[in-house]
């Protein structure tokens, strides 16, 4: 009797309540003991230096989207290895075309000097 | 039919055209004046065989031409002249070479561009004339704005950007509607015949729905109606008028107007009849508004340009007047008064701007007793200004005089009242001749004047021949234009008595 | 599945514009000619353009539809005419950018690429018979052309124009996507040729999701073709863009979202237009009049031509409300007329201007027929067919799209069309009363880079010739939307 939503709802209704209820478990149950490191901005587990609120390099963000190019890559073959054996000679080929394009964007970005860290 | 086996018209409407285009590679001023004279006068003799080969004896369209031109929708490029457009196109052709030598010192700039305009001038209005096509007919009437808004803008008086603006924006506005008025007609005559089809004379068969006959009757006459000027469109006309140089303000004057009065004709007439016939006493009236208003006005003119501009106003009353008599009179005699207007009117612009070169103000009361330095002139200003106010013997007698049998037998209190904007028209007249040209000679500039020289002679003499021919022998011309004429009133009668009388 | 079920030969204009930028992209990296780019494209413009017309001939009727991507695209009569629009656009401006690009200092090689890539987009926007299509095309070129209008890094204007144009475009594209998938809720699927299936299926019953889908895909697509009241990014975003980048997006994007407007209302709303088609009538009044009416105003010549290009997307949208085959074939002649006065206009703009003096307002025009008068005359026969004045393109354009109201029965509109018509003739021929009628204020005489000059002549060819043998473009417009109307 229950539908497809009905499903969704469920799943719904504890994925909200699975967080908060662990959330509030531990709040309840751990030991509060606040010293000054504790109460610091966790930052990969090294001392904090400066404001956080400080501008980035653009650097980062050429970086980013760098990394756009590969992950999208990556999002695409993944399935495409998968289902390589129905697809043939068609699909090597669409694949090629599809790597050459993001070489070309990987040769223009290495050539405009995204790769190097100024 | 086409008794020439010959595409005459297309070439005269061309011939323009194609001078305007070597124009533009011509370098040295005098020669650019000596190539489009020679164009414009070889154009003018290009024209006389349409007035010997005509046929007199037949309504039919002559000297046609067609060809499809955008055949999906039913446009064709048509051309063909009757009775009714002849003597326009020859006007046309004749008046262009006179405006061309009448620029000969008056334009000292930019004359390349000067002579390209008029030569585009006249392909344009030579081709409003001979388009039997609507949608032919509307490009060519819009094309005939371009140049005259360059030639008032750029060679124009003091406040020549002002006119020149107006008069395009005016004549514009007034045609758009018509445009609208031509779709309409054109799907109305689709969807009744199955035929889609600009041509005019497969439109003049369909015969339009009485309701919208009058929709569509309204539309083209703004357009016409603004054009001609009827009262109360007018109040560009003399804007534009004083502010043009004087070749410009004689090709205003003496075709573009017509083109307003030959649209009534042309197309209101045959199309919508009915309609046509339903607002004869609102365009009589006011046509004889315009009459008597555009005489008072005249008088009360300080500037002889503007009296002029104003009895324009009050001839092209006359002129619509006579069309709305719909008798054989009034609408011939306001074919040829059309004619006459564009002769004495352009001669009298030809003259004021004679002055004006040479006294460089056309201010009445700046002049005075110019008979004695000038007696040529005044020969010449005498002759045209009795023509304009209908000394019987010359030209305006003859247009009038017909016009007021037509309308007399149509209302005689219109005609009435139409006969005392002849009074008036010879009071101011005569009154701006009394002052210009007699009195004593006190003012010392006009002392220096010189008198006309040989250009100006030449300029003067074929319009004051004209002047005289029409006066004296106008069978010339009424004989060319009665079957055109008494068939379109034939056809026009069968089709309002087969209708109600009133939409 | 496999290659030939793809039909890449259809699909060739696009792939060889899109592999063009990619080239161009990458040729940037090794040349230190930027013109040689310029060149390149044009050599791809070029090719696209053959194979469009190969393409078009390669049938015996042009009653033909090639499918491709499964019914994702199609090559048919609409699309390559739409092609030829875009590529002449592509084309005119890309000529009046080189020397443009070189004097206000941002001559960068992405720029072509971008012009491309925004090229390719509008063509697939003309080919697409899919709702998801649609929208990736229009994500293509809108992008691409985010990034071209704020091309002039150093000018604030160039910022703003591009953040303006971006923030509201992402907001035109929401709407979109969300009308596309409320379309979707309502018929299942957004295949052009399965909705209309669906819509034969039910009959008169319309989805109350259908007909909210259309309405905000019709909001979507009246930012992008930026009609009144959904147009106020407009002047800002063509004044502030590069001059060269205002021609191109002021004529193409405009295409590019009639294009498939005309094919989303015409081929599979047929039905549903009735519902919409007075909503459409009052937006394209709104457009023409406020356009027109805010031109009248504006002393500066860019932003001038940014108002008259609202008020011109009021008239082509006549053309797709009349909804028959005049009307469609009238938007198409309309376009293309539109691309040679709107781009030629605009070159003339750059070829005015000069490096740091923008020379934009009018008062700069004044005497221009004495200092340049070859320039100041093909400004005249831009604003003269702008103004829809005979024997030029705009006129036939406009008489073609009135014509089709007054057939369609939509007489008022046409006749609130000429009338405004005679309104924006009074501002256009504003320009041509300082260009002759008014003493140059400065003597300089406008340098004329021969690649500008090519593209002012071309426009003005296309200009006149449109007019005077208006016949087989508007025989080829016919043959074009025959598509449309016989499926």
């Amino acid at each position: 009797m229950l539908s497809d939503y009905t499903f969704i709802g469920i799943f719904v209704v504890v994925a909200i309540a699975f967080p908060i209820i662990a959330l509030a478990l531990a709040f309840f149950v751990r030991p509060k003991k606040p010293d000054a490191v504790k109460s610091s901005t966790y930052e990969c587990g090294l001392e904090t230096i400066g404001e956080t609120w400080v501008q980035f390099r653009v650097q980062y963000y050429v970086y980013a989207l760098v990394f756009v190019v590969f992950d999208i890559e990556t999002v695409f073959l993944y399935p495409w290895a998968v289902a390589y054996n129905k697809l043939g000679l068609f699909a090597l080929v669409e694949m090629f075309i599809f790597l050459a394009i993001l070489v070309g964007g990987l040769i223009y970005a290495w050539r405009k000097g995204a790769l190097e860290w100024v | 039919m086409n008794q020439l086996g010959f595409p005459l018209l297309s070439l005269i409407i061309f011939l323009p055209l194609c001078g305007a285009v070597v124009t533009l590679f011509l370098r040295k001023e005098a020669v650019i004046k000596w190539w489009a004279l020679i164009v414009t006068v070889a154009n003018f003799f290009l024209s006389l065989p349409l007035y010997f080969y005509f046929q007199s004896g037949t309504a039919e369209m002559q000297f046609v031409e067609r060809i499809p031109w955008m055949l999906s929708l039913g446009v064709s490029y048509h051309l063909g002249i009757d009775g009714i457009s002849l003597f326009l196109v020859l006007l046309t052709t004749f008046l262009i070479p006179v405006a061309v030598l009448s620029s000969w010192t008056y334009i000292t700039e930019k004359v390349k561009e000067y002579m390209i305009l008029m030569l585009l001038m006249e392909t344009s209005m030579v081709g409003v004339f001979a388009a039997l096509d609507l949608i032919l007919f509307y490009v060519f009437w819009e094309a005939t704005l371009i140049p005259m808004y360059f030639l008032i803008g750029i060679w124009g008086g003091e406040r020549r950007i002002y006119a020149a603006v107006k008069f395009f924006l005016y004549t514009l506005a007034g045609s758009a509607l018509m445009l609208v008025a031509i779709f309409v007609l054109y799907f109305m005559n689709a969807q009744a015949t199955g035929r889609p089809t600009f041509d005019l004379l497969e439109l003049q068969k369909f015969s339009v729905p009485l309701a919208a006959q009058t929709w569509l009757f309204l539309a083209f006459a703004l357009g016409f109606a603004i054009k001609v000027p009827l009262f109360p469109f007018h109040t560009w006309l003399p804007d534009a008028h004083v502010e043009a140089p004087t070749a410009g303000s004689v090709i205003l004057a003496g075709v573009l107007l017509k083109m307003g009065a030959y649209g009534f004709i042309r197309f209101c007439l045959p199309l919508f009849p009915a309609a046509f016939a339903y607002f004869v006493p609102l365009m009589s009236i006011l046509a004889i508004i315009g009459i008597i208003y555009g005489s008072l006005v005249a008088f009360s003119q300080s500037d002889v340009k503007s009296l002029v501009a104003y009895s324009s106003v009050a001839h092209l009353g006359f002129v619509v007047l006579g069309i709305f008599a719909l008798n054989a009179q009034g609408l011939s005699g306001g074919i040829l008064q059309m004619v006459n207007h564009g002769l004495s009117t352009g001669a009298l612009f030809l003259l004021v701007g004679m002055l004006y070169e040479r006294r460089h103000t056309r201010l009445i009361d700046e002049f005075g007793g110019l008979w004695k330095q000038l007696p040529l002139f005044g020969i010449f200003l005498l002759i045209v200004t009795l023509s304009s106010i209908g000394l019987p013997g010359l030209n305006g007698f003859i247009g009038e005089f017909t016009i007021l049998v037509g309308t007399f037998q149509a209302n005689w209190i219109y005609a009435a009242l139409a006969a005392t904007g002849i009074v008036l028209g010879a009071w101011y007249m005569l009154t701006m001749l009394r002052r210009v040209m007699h009195g004593p000679l006190d003012k010392p500039a006009n002392r220096q004047l010189q008198d006309l020289s040989a250009r100006e002679i030449v300029v003067l003499v074929p319009v004051v021949i004209f002047i005289f021919l029409i006066g004296l022998f106008p069978n010339l011309f009424f004989g060319k234009m009665e079957s055109s004429v008494d068939t379109l009133l034939s056809q026009t009668r069968a089709t309002i008595s087969m209708g109600e009388p009133n939409p | 599945m496999n290659i030939s079920s793809l039909n890449l030969t259809a699909i060739a204009p696009q792939i060889i514009i899109i592999i063009t930028a990619l080239v161009v992209l990458l040729a940037e990296l090794f040349t230190g000619r930027k013109s040689l780019l310029a060149y390149l494209s044009l050599l791809g413009i070029i090719v696209a353009a053959i194979a469009s017309w190969y393409i078009w001939n390669g049938t015996e009727q042009r009653l033909f539809a090639v499918p491709m991507f499964q019914t994702m695209a199609v090559a048919d009569g609409y699309s390559l005419f739409l092609n030829l629009v875009f590529l002449v656009t592509a084309a005119l401006s890309v000529l009046a950018s080189i020397n443009y690009l070189v004097r206000e200092r941002i001559n960068h090689g992405e720029y072509y690429a971008l012009l491309l890539l925004a090229t390719g987009g509008m063509m697939l926007m003309g080919s697409a018979t899919d709702l998801m299509t649609v929208f990736l095309a229009l994500e293509i070129l809108s992008i691409s052309l985010y990034v071209l209008a704020g091309f002039n890094r150093a000018d604030l204007k160039s910022g703003e124009s591009a953040l303006k144009y971006f923030l509201l475009g992402a907001f035109a594209s929401g709407f979109l996507l969300y009308g596309i998938a409320l379309i979707y809720g309502a018929t299942g699927t957004t295949n052009l040729a399965a909705i209309v299936d669906f819509l034969k299926g039910t009959g008169p019953m319309r989805g109350t999701y259908l007909f909210i889908g259309l309405g905000l895909l019709l909001v979507g697509f009246s930012f992008k073709i930026a009609l009144v009241p959904f147009h106020m990014w407009t002047p800002d975003v063509y004044e502030g863009a590069p001059t060269s980048v205002t021609a191109f997006m002021s004529v193409g994007a405009k295409a590019a979202g009639f294009a498939a407007l005309g094919r989303l209302l015409l081929y599979a709303f047929p039905t549903l237009l009735g519902d919409w088609v007075w909503a459409l009538a009052v937006l394209s009044v709104l457009t023409m009049t406020l356009g027109n009416l805010t031109a009248l105003a504006q002393t500066n010549v860019k932003r001038m031509l940014a108002y008259s290009s609202i008020a011109h997307a009021g008239y082509i949208l006549i053309g797709l409300i009349a909804a028959n085959e005049a009307g469609m074939a009238g938007v198409l002649f309309y376009l293309l007329a539109y691309a040679f006065m709107n781009v030629g206009a605009f070159a003339v703009v750059i070829a005015v201007g000069r490096e740091g003096e923008p020379n934009l307002e009018l008062s700069d025009y004044a005497g221009l027929g004495s200092r340049q008068p070859l320039l100041a005359a093909a400004m005249a026969v831009f604003m003269f067919s702008l103004a829809g004045v005979p024997p030029l393109a705009g006129f036939f354009g406009k008489l073609y799209i009135f014509s089709a109201a007054v057939q369609a029965g939509f007489v008022a509109l046409a006749i609130i069309g000429v009338l405004n018509s005679v309104v924006s003739a009074f501002f256009y021929l504003r320009v041509i009363v300082y260009m002759y009628m008014q003493k140059p204020i400065v003597e300089a005489r406008p340098v004329l880079a021969p690649p500008l000059a090519l593209a002012i002549a071309l426009a003005v060819l296309g200009t006149i010739g449109l007019g005077l043998l208006p016949t087989p473009f508007l025989t080829l417009a016919q043959q074009s939307i025959a598509m449309l109307f016989g499926a």
